[in-house]
């Protein structure tokens, strides 16, 4: 019986033999270089990308590579290791917050750029060189810029362009009146609830992960903790459209035009806007006119690093030389506009009820009814026409002069952090002691108070009233809640109203709930990794890098993303259309690893 | 007399029979398992039906009902004769079957229903056969799978092999009558040798065999006897140890039969699916199997779960020890000290731990370890106050034994009981935190197959794909309650209040 079965075995096990294909038999070819040492590679990332970090981590290893984790839990451990120089590739991101491609290469690549940790000369020639073009001819100096940072000397490996997504309440909120800008943050004025008697009485809920505010005086910040929140503080000279286009609708100037040689830009001003204060916790409209001092004393102060301790937004308006107030007509007469016929006078008065018969200087004495108007005029140091970006980006909204200089009366290189209060400063609009509300908005919302909990902002009562711009609901409250997940908990069992920002693994969850709807659009918001320029092998071998860049297979990221991302070439992609693409290539990664190991 | 006698029997054989309570215990996990596969069976939105849960709801109802039968026999039988009659028992052999379906508890039960008179070899030799066949048959399932392992073939041989081997063993443990006979030597040193693939019920067995064989005193091995009957006789016990050393059995095993690749590798053709025969519990959001990811994961929560209790308490035990048996100042310093550590709690102190040195299996240890130590401590300390003032302590000292040997000779050796239950109770302890500190992100890599990973991936898809959640889940809860079941036993054998 003992050799039956053992025979039984022996000739059930020659059958499995037979149809069982082991895992040599379906890997056709051994992975990585030849000579068995393997180069190694660190990768830092935040664990909030954990999902990146493992793609990338596969693909390396299955291309070759020895590959490390370093997961930090948050942005703040993330950096520290970053400026000690604790890695090889770093797991970036960029959104070009302003819509144009200037601001997508220059202070992240150009030598002594804010962000940036590399210097190469031909790469700073072309992103100059770009920044005076115009959109048609700065597609191909793009490619070329492209093509040098990225296939030539491989400082980044593009990963990924994202889509901006959010999610609302339908049952509640008006989907067409929720806006999904590429660009701009939410703009809150044109929501508006789907039973209109509950305009006055209830609040708009939305959410936001950060809940300590940097600064609020526009400025001094530029992060998710204030973007959209300054954004509808503060009104600026224009604005961009959903699709990136610069347009005064909806913005302080009635029109705007470029004057010949693309260096002077002209901005005619509203008068119906008027700044708004917070008294006991309740907004109350000035008198103060948002007007054309007030406008030059913002874009004086923007460019001027000097001007506020902090100062975080300077170099992206560093092109601006002078902003000035415009009083003679004649002038505007003489000037004809950039490559249209026509004077500037005649764009600026396209459109209007009443053309312009005089502009003044002192804001009490502007009457569009009556042509009395206001102009602003901005010159740049080159001609530099993305400029308008600039000034459409939320750090250059317009603060009240009058009040910043009444806050601000401490001297800039004597500030000390325990003894003044600046403009903006979180703490004064806390709830505790602290509590001081200077504040004075010239946009549609004005932030009343704030907790750990949640941020109440009341509408501007005197914002282009009786406009379609006027704010259609009275009060925004905006929670903060961390974790994303919790967030859109909150958002559906109606806890919220919109949640901006929905990740990829939900989308099926907002999909299958009938009250909710998801807008989406690609944005641009981009994933790369950063290759490290001093003291790794990876600094001083563009072969190890260009290895680590054919590496990358974004089709896989895609399909891992459920299509849900887009492919990317570096961070000017989603805002200019270059016609490269990144193919991984095993070939290729086994040419340079063995150029890499020649070396 | 006679018929006083018997009706004696027939009033207590209810209570003193196991067969009944086990019958009952059987019958109530398996008709509550029952409910689960018929929930789980029926998709209430849309009223279809699944076929893998229904025919597992269909194949549990069976053996349940059949189940229900048999405990009724038996109750019938011991009102009627004060014994269960062997018509009543051969329906063991057909409950045995549901070892087919995976119903652990009815099959077990069946084990102690066909043979009166239950050896604990008898009952080991079953429990090893059953791990055997569980580590074969889950291994086989990678039979489905696009490739197998290269060493996958070679493995199964041997794992059917040595199921044969041990089939042979249970027929001579059948026919064993308490006598030495000349086979134990060789089937013992043969047992041991197959208990290196992890099974170590044959470990156990082959042990017990070589004591028989060259044991001089006849009452050590009574008192091995002893000891075993007592934990082969609680079921729950029983099958607390079935399930960990099934687990134990697999993460060996899976060196040969598992690819390690299917659960690390990213396969973006096939993420997040469904469970499937190639997939037996679906892929995860990177394509990854997640039946191979929690084979694999076993191992780290066992290695890290055993380690972090066996550093504490050998740590805890030496100091313990110590402070218990010299006392005084002694005692009062490291007892303070350890005060001290245990003031601080032990999740935050491994967080510490973790944050300062960095994520690893090394430092998870040291960390999960650390914060247990006191605890240990006092356990020991308690048992060697206790234990340094008995006669036969006395008497060493008397005969002027040094205090080293006093302590490693005559009071660890009686003072291990209460730790060793300790410890068994606390390794799921350690398993829990291990996955916890995975989850909040501060374990091991997110890649590595670790319980606590695979439930954290499973945790952002609870609503699409729950299975990603549940199995990890299930595992989880499974082992750490395998501990505490054995625990307890393991604490009705080993204390003597209750001989």
């Amino acid at each position: 019986m003992k050799k039956a079965v053992l025979s039984f075995l022996l000739i059930f096990t020659l059958i499995l033999t037979g149809c069982v294909n082991t895992k040599s038999d379906v890997e056709n070819e051994g992975s990585g270089s030849g000579d068995g040492s393997k180069p190694s590679i660190e990768i830092l990332g935040m664990s909030s990308s954990e999902e990146d970090m493992n793609i990338v981590r596969d693909q390396l290893t299955k291309n070759g590579f020895d590959v490390k984790l370093n997961i930090q839990p948050d942005y703040g451990s993330f950096k520290a290791q970053q400026d000690a120089g604790n890695y090889d590739v770093a797991l970036s991101s960029w959104t070009t917050v302003t819509g144009n491609p200037d601001y997508a290469v220059r202070s992240l690549f150009i030598s002594g750029g804010d962000y940036s940790i590399m210097a190469d000369k031909e790469i700073d020639e072309l992103i100059d060189k770009a920044s005076t073009e115009t959109p048609e001819e700065y597609a191909k100096t793009y490619k070329e810029f492209e093509e040098k940072l990225v296939f030539d000397k491989a400082y980044i490996a593009p990963l990924y362009s994202s889509y901006k997504t959010q999610a609302l309440n339908k049952d509640v909120l008006v989907p067409d009146s929720v806006r999904l800008s590429k660009s701009r943050s939410l703009a809150w004025e044109t929501i508006d609830f789907q039973d209109e008697a509950k305009r006055e009485s209830d609040p708009l809920v939305l959410s936001q992960t950060l809940s300590t505010l940097t600064s609020l005086d526009p400025i001094k910040g530029n992060d998710g903790s204030i973007n959209m929140l300054n954004s509808n503080m503060y009104i600026r000279l224009v604005n961009l459209t959903d699709d990136d286009v610069v347009t005064a609708d909806g913005s302080l100037s009635r029109n705007f035009s470029i004057a010949d040689g693309n260096s002077e830009y002209y901005f005619l001003l509203r008068d119906d806007v008027n700044f708004a204060k917070v008294t006991d916790k309740k907004a109350e409209e000035t008198d103060d006119l948002v007007g054309a001092e007030d406008v030059v004393f913002s874009l004086e102060r923007a460019k001027d690093k000097n001007s506020v301790p902090d100062h975080r937004t300077y170099s992206l308006h560093e092109h601006i030389e002078t902003a000035e107030v415009v009083t003679d007509v004649s002038e505007l007469e003489k000037v004809q506009t950039s490559g249209g016929e026509g004077t500037v006078k005649a764009a600026l008065e396209e459109g209007l009820d009443t053309e312009i018969a005089e502009l003044v200087a002192e804001d009490d004495a502007a009457d569009n009814a009556a042509g009395k108007y206001q102009v602003v005029k901005v010159t740049t140091t080159e001609p530099f026409p993305q400029v308008l970006n600039y000034l459409a980006h939320q750090s250059a909204g317009i603060v009240s002069k009058e009040q910043v200089e009444s806050i601000n009366t401490y001297k800039v290189e004597d500030f000390d952090v325990n003894k003044d209060i600046a403009y903006g400063d979180q703490n004064t609009v806390t709830e505790g002691d602290s509590y001081d509300n200077t504040l004075y908005a010239s946009g549609p919302y004005i932030l009343s108070h704030k907790n750990d909990y949640e941020a109440v902002f009341y509408k501007n009562p005197g914002y282009m009233t009786d406009t379609e711009n006027e704010p259609n609901i009275n009060q925004v409250n905006v929670r903060f809640i961390a974790d994303i997940d919790s967030s859109l908990s909150a958002l559906r069992n109606g806890e919220t109203h919109i949640q901006y920002s929905v990740p990829e693994n939900k989308y099926e969850t907002v999909e299958g709930d009938s009250k909710l709807q998801l807008q989406s659009i690609p944005s641009n918001a981009v994933s790369y990794l950063l290759f490290n320029t001093e003291g790794r092998a990876v600094s001083e071998s563009a072969d190890l890098r260009r290895a680590v860049l054919y590496s990358i297979n974004q089709e896989e990221i895609i399909d891992y993303y459920q299509g849900n991302k887009i492919k990317a070439s570096s961070t000017v992609s989603p805002l200019v259309d270059t016609g490269n693409e990144l193919k991984a290539d095993a070939d290729k990664v086994k040419e340079f690893l063995g150029k890499y190991q020649a070396e | 007399m006679s018929t006083h006698k018997d009706s004696l029997l027939k009033k207590f054989a209810l209570k003193a029979t196991s067969e009944y309570a086990q019958a009952n215990f059987a019958l109530v996990v398996s008709i509550a398992l029952t409910l689960i596969f018929l929930l789980a069976g029926i998709d209430f939105s849309t009223g279809a039906i699944k076929p893998v849960f229904f025919s597992l709801f269909i194949a549990y109802a069976v053996f349940s009902i059949i189940q229900s039968f048999i405990a009724y026999q038996v109750k019938r039988d011991l009102k009627r004769d004060g014994v269960i009659r062997s018509s009543t028992r051969m329906w063991g052999y057909f409950q045995l079957l549901s070892v087919l379906v995976g119903n652990i508890f009815t099959t077990a039960f069946a084990f102690g229903l066909i043979k009166k008179k239950k050896s604990p070899q008898y009952l080991f030799t079953m429990f090893m056969l059953m791990t055997q066949f569980y580590v074969i048959a889950v291994s086989s399932l990678n039979l489905f799978k696009p490739y197998v392992a290269n060493t996958f073939l070679m493995g199964m041989f041997l794992l059917l092999a040595i199921f044969v081997f041990q089939l042979v063993v249970l027929l001579l443990v059948i026919k064993d009558n308490g006598q030495l006979s000349k086979w134990k030597l060789s089937v013992g040193i043969l047992l041991i040798l197959t208990s290196l693939t992890g099974n170590l019920f044959a470990l156990a067995l082959g042990l017990f065999m070589l004591l028989e064989v060259f044991s001089k005193t006849p009452s050590t091995v009574a008192k091995w006897y002893a000891m075993w009957e007592k934990i082969a006789s609680n079921m729950t016990a029983m099958l607390g140890l079935f399930f960990i050393l099934f687990i134990f059995s697999l993460s060996i095993c899976s060196y040969w039969t598992f690819d390690y690749g299917m659960a690390v590798d990213n396969n973006y053709g096939a993420t997040l699916q469904m469970p499937s025969l190639a997939y037996p519990l679906g892929t995860d959001n990177f394509g990854r199997d997640v039946f191979s990811r929690i084979v694999f994961g076993a191992r780290i929560s066992l290695i890290v779960g055993v380690l972090s209790t066996f550093i504490p308490f050998v740590v805890g035990g030496i100091l313990g020890a110590i402070s218990g048996y010299y006392g005084k100042r002694t005692d009062n310093i490291l007892m303070r000290l350890l005060d001290v550590l245990y003031a601080i709690p032990g999740i935050l102190l491994a967080i510490v731990i973790i944050a300062a040195f960095g994520a690893s299996t090394t430092t998870l240890v040291i960390a999960l370890s650390v914060g247990s130590i006191p605890t240990y401590a006092r356990t020991m300390r308690a048992n060697v106050l206790m234990i340094s003032n008995m006669e036969y302590v006395m008497s060493a000292r008397a005969l002027g034994a040094s205090n080293l040997s006093i302590i490693f000779k005559q009071i660890v050796p009686n003072s291990m009981a209460p730790m060793i239950v300790k410890a068994t109770l606390t390794i799921g302890g350690a398993v829990i935190a291990t996955s916890s500190l995975s989850y909040l992100g501060l374990g091991i890599e997110p890649h590595i197959p670790e319980w606590g990973n695979i439930l954290k991936v499973g945790s952002a898809y609870l609503e699409s794909h729950s299975y990603l959640a549940i199995y990890p889940g299930i595992a989880i809860i499974a082992l750490v309650l395998s501990f505490n079941f054995l625990g307890d036993g393991l604490r009705d054998a080993l204390d003597p209040k209750l001989d």
